[in-house]
């Protein structure tokens, strides 16, 4: 198996024939120059209907057009839906890309498509969006940079394990006590207490005293432990997840519902110094009902939760350095169907992108009169991923050695955007 | 036109002993005076260095392969998929057609064709690349050398491509194995095509090198092999069709001994097989392997390795007090005897054959776990592996002879809640075939190539593997056996189907029936027999002949079963990837790297580092039938596999020699399990690792796959063609769950051990310090602890609140240390 230094230094991977010690030391010779972006995912889980939300289409015919109207935004020529008020007059601050296509309607082939901007194929395992920044852009020692609130919205892939995120393991909700697996010491267990038992660990862990250098396994192993003790007991990381430090006047900016809470505890995340996180918001497969879901309960939380993450990073002079996506896996039928609702369709949907390099207050690309599909080519998921990648500063023709025994670029297909990033 | 053929591309240099050598010498020059058989052509760089050269280069001897050495036609250049400057050829040369048209046709950028036979010098093909006008790649050759010559002389004697390809036989390369001594002075190869015609020519100057560890060794362009460092790797050859390796060794120097035990080569008196063949290698690059492992060392790993399980306290003590010389024997013979034997290996077994609940064909969960279960019946009953094979490629839904009806029954009894049938007594195992991913011919000729044969199909899909010989054409045909598994409903049995569909309320938009939704199963449960797809074979139009992975062809009638054919080819001992890929996945799941690794990508670029060794256990393995049992107790009861982690003053660099045992990461099955086993009641405790019902190594297997803790620890979830996907390296988020993670916190909380003990304290019947300390050894690391470290845990228990709290803050620092996740 070709293994040149090169290419292990590229695929980051410990137990091989490169000692993890050789590995650090090419890490910091090769001065990856670091782009000082960190990234927000906004996952819209279910498939959002673009027609009631980014995409409104006025005058088609009933039965496609749907209950909600459009309102002006605070640019001259853009509408989007009358549920969401607040990114209406926001709307100088990202830009909307419509007529987005593909043909994966299923939830799992979707998110797949859409998360790594490759065609889902069992020959090889894509890896997400913040599995490749991780990789490319550590954070600092005592902050994972990687962090999915709650649930990982796909994986690492080829990537390996190792650039998984830190998974909460539930939503923070307003008025209890906020959780994240592995992070939150539990009740009773103090720093004091978790101090005591890594003494005590140290004080027995020496079954490999005098050969730590001696194996990738035994290296990896103390580096980690000494990193996830650094993480677990420092003040930086458990403060980034604390929101009883945050403000009555912040929490109900960002709205006291499960969106809100979300958003404000990742915009917290990226000030601390997180490099990715994914925010997953649930609930918009509305097969039935779509537009009471959607106009009583997602929009408004939607609406003020994503204004108040706009705000606050503008406000704290982050939204330069953030690169924002906000979609979903697909669109919905055009045809509403007979539980008021609609299905899943995935010739057409939209996205927000906002922040870094993102040209604001533009529509980029259209769909036809209907909202079935785009007007001309349109933009395939591959074009959304290298562009939302190009945003943060990871040249999406980049090739990783991955772990399946030749090199793999990383977004193949997908070109940024005209006119999306300046 | 692409290339048909190549199979043999072995590294061949006689030796013969003297007599021999002499008579043959004789006998060949008799051969030359009266054949005519030469001498090897003296290589392209001499023939055309001189401006009068006369002869005409062959484009596929000579242009092409030419044009692979330059660098043109490689990934990022030429080669690549959109090309390079308008010009795109084959990648590194496999398709003389595309090539002869793309370099004879009109470059659409300057207007003008690429060569111009009467006017060579002014052809872009020349000026390109001697940056006479601008090109991107640079100069890649100056005027007047030899490869200016060479493609000067193939324009102007007309620039003729290929009509039929010759047949390359093999590659020669002289030396065919570099040792360095301690002056590392470089060495260079010497490359001979022979082909089929047994014309031979010397094609140094043609070939492409590359090494496969820059650490060891390294070569340049022309050939040239520079040591770098000590150990072992190999130097590939490419030319036309043909792969060569040639293995590179360099020994290792002793570092002075600090120690004064060191076990010289002469005192290691091999125990097996295996051991001469690793000992023999390991002289060769002056390593002496460590020391036999401890008594508690060789315990915990065996147990691991061959059941996925730690080790009981009591059962810990027994074996170390026992004095029978061949206690370690007889445990491999016990261990071997356990139901969790089957259970980890039947784990293994559907990591090889890809078990997923997301891509079963309906109910994931059920029909991944009947899987799974079948196979662990199978293991169970010693089942020779090819035959687990066989019943599992061979399976159709139905038993032979049964009715539509019949099997509609079978498959509803399955599920129902009143006893039902045991899927595992069926004869084959259909769900392999039924999944999803398996509906497409090419991607079923990917999985099954990956699955039994250990080879990566894939690189052909869209061109000519870059090192091993599968060609677009390969790929096409053994796609097409497939063509012909089908999993829906027969056409005969349609109406039926239909008629039970509607009886039961399941809706069908097509003749390929649907899947048994929710409402449906329900009824299932119930007992209610509802009609289901099924796997079987369908008919072609014609017949078809087939070349199976150029082996041989295959003729397939209209009805013929085309997995029969593969079968039985797989059986041969001929067969060179399904005994070998087995055997190979087996050992690596046994140490740190298999004998080639890795060990899905069996291929000529990628040899053994042990190919005595290989060979030998494969022949034996299919000699004894290919008893699975055989093979597990084979190589855990060899000195090799029992050797100590820590190394002597020779072998500390070596990780692909098996000198000694290079730590490993626990499975993640078996952290789970053991973190559960650690805490658990001692009245419990045996439930705890027998009832494989509740066991992450046993049925919980499948339910689990997708859990975070078992993704953390990097559980495959299968999903793609790759050994890969299990991880078994260190992760930043592995260590933040053992120290932290709610799961494991409830475990120490909840512990049955830590209760029982309290209501020891509280009957005042509490166990000792000491004894509650070394029990917490016992059941985390599988020893004894230290005076010193007995002593600290002493400590620690009577520092804290209580007991059981000073236990729990134990047990939380022991399954924390490095000692506990890794096998050493």
């Amino acid at each position: 198996m070709r293994i040149s230094r090169r290419h292990m230094l590229q695929a980051g991977v410990l137990g091989t024939s490169l000692s993890l010690s050789n590995f650090l030391r090419l890490q910091a010779e090769e001065g990856k120059p670091d782009s000082g972006r960190s990234a927000i995912l906004v996952f819209l889980g279910g498939g959002p209907a673009h027609q009631d939300t980014f995409d409104l289409k006025p005058k088609a015919p009933s039965e496609y057009r749907g209950l909600f109207s459009p309102i002006q935004t605070a640019v001259p020529g853009v509408e989007i839906c009358e549920h969401m008020p607040r990114l209406a007059k926001r709307a100088d601050q990202y830009a909307l890309i419509r007529g987005i296509t593909h043909s994966l309607a299923d939830h799992g082939l979707g998110t797949r498509y859409v998360m790594t901007g490759n065609l889902p194929t069992p020959v090889v395992d894509y890896p997400m969006f913040g599995s490749i920044v991780s990789h490319e852009y550590p954070s600092k020692q005592d902050l994972p940079s990687f962090v999915s609130i709650d649930r990982p919205v796909e994986g690492p892939g080829y990537l390996g394990a190792e650039y998984g995120p830190l998974s909460t393991g539930e939503k923070p909700r307003f008025g209890q006590p906020f959780r994240v697996r592995g992070i939150t010491l539990d009740d009773g267990l103090t720093v004091q207490k978790y101090n005591l038992r890594r003494r005590l660990r140290d004080d027995i862990d020496t079954a490999f005293k005098g050969y730590e250098s001696l194996d990738d396994a035994v290296r990896g192993l103390n580096r980690f432990s000494e990193q996830a003790y650094q993480i677990i007991s420092s003040t930086r990381s458990r403060n980034a997840f604390d929101l009883s430090l945050e403000t009555d006047r912040e929490v109900d900016r960002f709205g006291r519902h499960e969106f809100g809470q979300s958003a404000m505890l990742a915009t917290r995340l990226i000030e601390a110094g997180v490099r990715f996180v994914t925010v997953l918001l649930e609930g918009w497969d509305t097969h039935q009902d779509n537009f009471n879901t959607l106009g009583r309960e997602l929009l408004p939380s939607f609406d003020q939760s994503l204004s108040a993450m706009l705000d606050r990073l503008g406000e704290r002079g982050l939204l330069e350095s953030t690169s924002i996506l906000v979609t979903g896996e697909f669109g919905r039928t055009p045809k509403i169907n007979g539980n008021a609702g609609r299905d899943h369709w995935s010739r057409a949907m939209c996205a927000l992108l906002a922040g870094g390099a993102v040209r604001p207050g533009q529509v980029i690309g259209s769909t036809n009169d209907k909202a079935e599909g785009p007007v001309g080519t349109g933009f395939s998921p591959d074009d959304l991923a290298a562009t939302f990648l190009q945003n943060i500063g990871v040249d999406p023709k980049k090739e990783f050695a991955a772990n399946v025994g030749r090199p793999i670029t990383v977004i193949r297909n997908g070109s940024p955007i005209p006119g999306a990033l300046s | 036109m692409t290339r048909i053929n190549l199979v043999n591309s072995r590294v061949q240099f006689l030796r013969l002993p003297g007599f021999v050598l002499r008579l043959s010498i004789f006998a060949i020059i008799t051969l030359i005076v009266a054949n005519g058989f030469a001498e090897p052509l003296p290589p392209a760089s001499q023939r055309f260095a001189d401006s009068d050269v006369t002869e005409t280069p062959d484009f596929q001897k000579h242009v092409v392969p030419l044009l692979g050495r330059l660098g043109c036609n490689g990934r990022s250049c030429h080669g690549s998929f959109q090309g390079r400057g308008d010009l795109r050829l084959s990648l590194f040369g496999y398709d003389f057609q595309m090539d002869h048209n793309s370099l004879t046709a009109k470059s659409p950028s300057e207007q003008t064709l690429r060569l111009l036979v009467k006017q060579p010098d002014e052809s872009l093909v020349l000026q390109k690349p001697l940056m006479q006008v601008e090109h991107e790649g640079g100069e890649r050759f100056a005027v007047d050398s030899w490869q200016h010559r060479l493609l000067r002389r193939w324009i102007e004697s007309g620039a003729a491509g290929v009509d039929e390809p010759q047949q390359l036989d093999r590659l020669e390369v002289e030396p065919a194995e570099v040792v360095f001594d301690d002056s590392a002075s470089p060495v260079s190869l010497r490359v001979v095509a022979v082909w089929g015609n047994d014309q031979r020519e010397d094609v140094t100057p043609l070939c492409r090198f590359r090494t496969n560890d820059d650490s060891v060794a390294s070569v340049d362009a022309d050939g040239l092999i520079m040591s770098a460092g000590s150990g072992d790797t190999h130097v590939i050859v490419f030319y036309d069709n043909g792969v060569a390796s040639v293995p590179v060794l360099r020994p290792y120097r002793s570092v002075p001994a600090s120690s004064p035990k060191t076990v010289s080569t002469a005192d290691v008196s091999p125990q097996s097989p295996i051991d001469g063949f690793v000992i023999k290698k390991l002289g060769k690059l002056s390593i002496t392997p460590s020391a036999v492992c401890s008594d508690s060392e060789f315990l915990r790993r065996v147990s691991i390795d061959l059941t996925g399980t730690l080790p009981e306290p009591r059962e810990v003590e027994g074996f170390l007090a026992d004095t029978n010389l061949n206690k370690r024997d007889h445990k491999i013979d016990e261990l071997l005897q356990r139901p969790a034997y089957a259970a980890w290996w039947a784990n293994k077994l559907c990591d090889f054959t890809g078990c997923n609940p997301s891509q079963q064909a309906e109910l994931g969960q059920e029909t991944s776990v009947q899987w799974y279960m079948w196979v662990y019946e199978r293991i169970r009953e010693n089942v020779a592996y090819d035959d687990i094979v066989r019943r599992i490629i061979l399976a159709k839904g139905r038993d032979e002879g049964q009715s539509y009806d019949d099997y509609s029954a079978e498959v509803s009894s399955y599920f129902r809640e009143q006893s039902p049938t045991d899927f595992a007594q069926r004869t084959t195992m259909p769900h392999y075939w039924t999944r999803r991913s398996m509906q497409k011919p090419d991607a079923a000729a990917q999985a099954f190539a990956h699955n039994f044969l250990g080879i990566r199909l894939q690189c052909a899909e869209c061109h000519k593997h870059p090192f091993a010989p599968w060609t677009q054409d390969d790929f096409r045909e053994f796609s097409r056996f497939f063509e012909t598994v089908k999993f829906g409903v027969e056409p005969q049995s349609i109406e039926r189907y239909r008629e039970l569909a509607s009886q039961v309320g399941l809706s069908v938009r097509d003749n390929n029936g649907a899947a048994v939704n929710n409402d449906v199963f329900k009824q299932v449960q119930r007992g209610r027999m509802v009609p289901w797809r099924e796997l079987y074979i369908s008919s072609r139009n014609e017949p078809t002949t087939l070349s199976l992975l150029r082996s041989g062809k295959v003729t397939l009638q209209q009805n013929d079963d085309p997995r029969k054919p593969i079968m039985k080819w797989m059986d041969e001992p001929s067969n060179p990837w399904f005994a070998q890929a087995f055997v190979n996945r087996v050992w690596a799941s046994y140490f740190n790297v298999g004998i080639v690794d890795p060990p899905d990508d069996l291929n000529p670029a990628n040899p053994p580092s042990n190919p005595a060794l290989l060979e030998w256990l494969v022949d034996e393995f299919v000699q004894h039938d290919f008893d699975m049992k055989w093979l597990h107790r084979q190589i855990v009861s060899s000195d090799t596999y029992q050797r100590s982690w820590v190394p002597n003053n020779t072998n500390r660099e070596d990780r692909r020699n098996f000198s000694r045992a290079v730590p490993r990461r626990l499975p993640a099955e078996v952290v789970y399990d053991g973190v559960k086993q650690a805490v658990a009641a001692s009245d419990k405790a045996d439930d705890v690792r027998s009832d494989l019902s509740r066991r992450a190594i046993g049925h919980l297997s499948m339910r689990l796959a997708g859990t975070y803790a078992m993704q953390v620890f990097g559980k495959p979830d299968r999903a793609v063609n790759c050994d890969c996907e299990r991880v078994n390296q260190p992760t930043l988020l592995q260590a933040i769950f053992l120290q932290n993670d709610p799961l494991v916190d409830q475990r120490l909380e909840d512990s049955g051990w830590l209760a029982q003990i309290d209501g020891q304290i509280a009957a005042g019947t509490a166990p000792t310090g000491e004894s509650l300390v070394k029990e917490a050894w016992l059941r985390t690391l599988s020893r004894v602890p230290q005076p010193d470290e007995l002593a600290r845990g002493v400590k620690c228990l009577a520092e804290a609140e209580s007991a059981t709290q000073g236990l729990r803050d134990l047990l939380w620092a022991l399954i924390n240390t490095k000692e506990f996740v890794l096998i050493r």
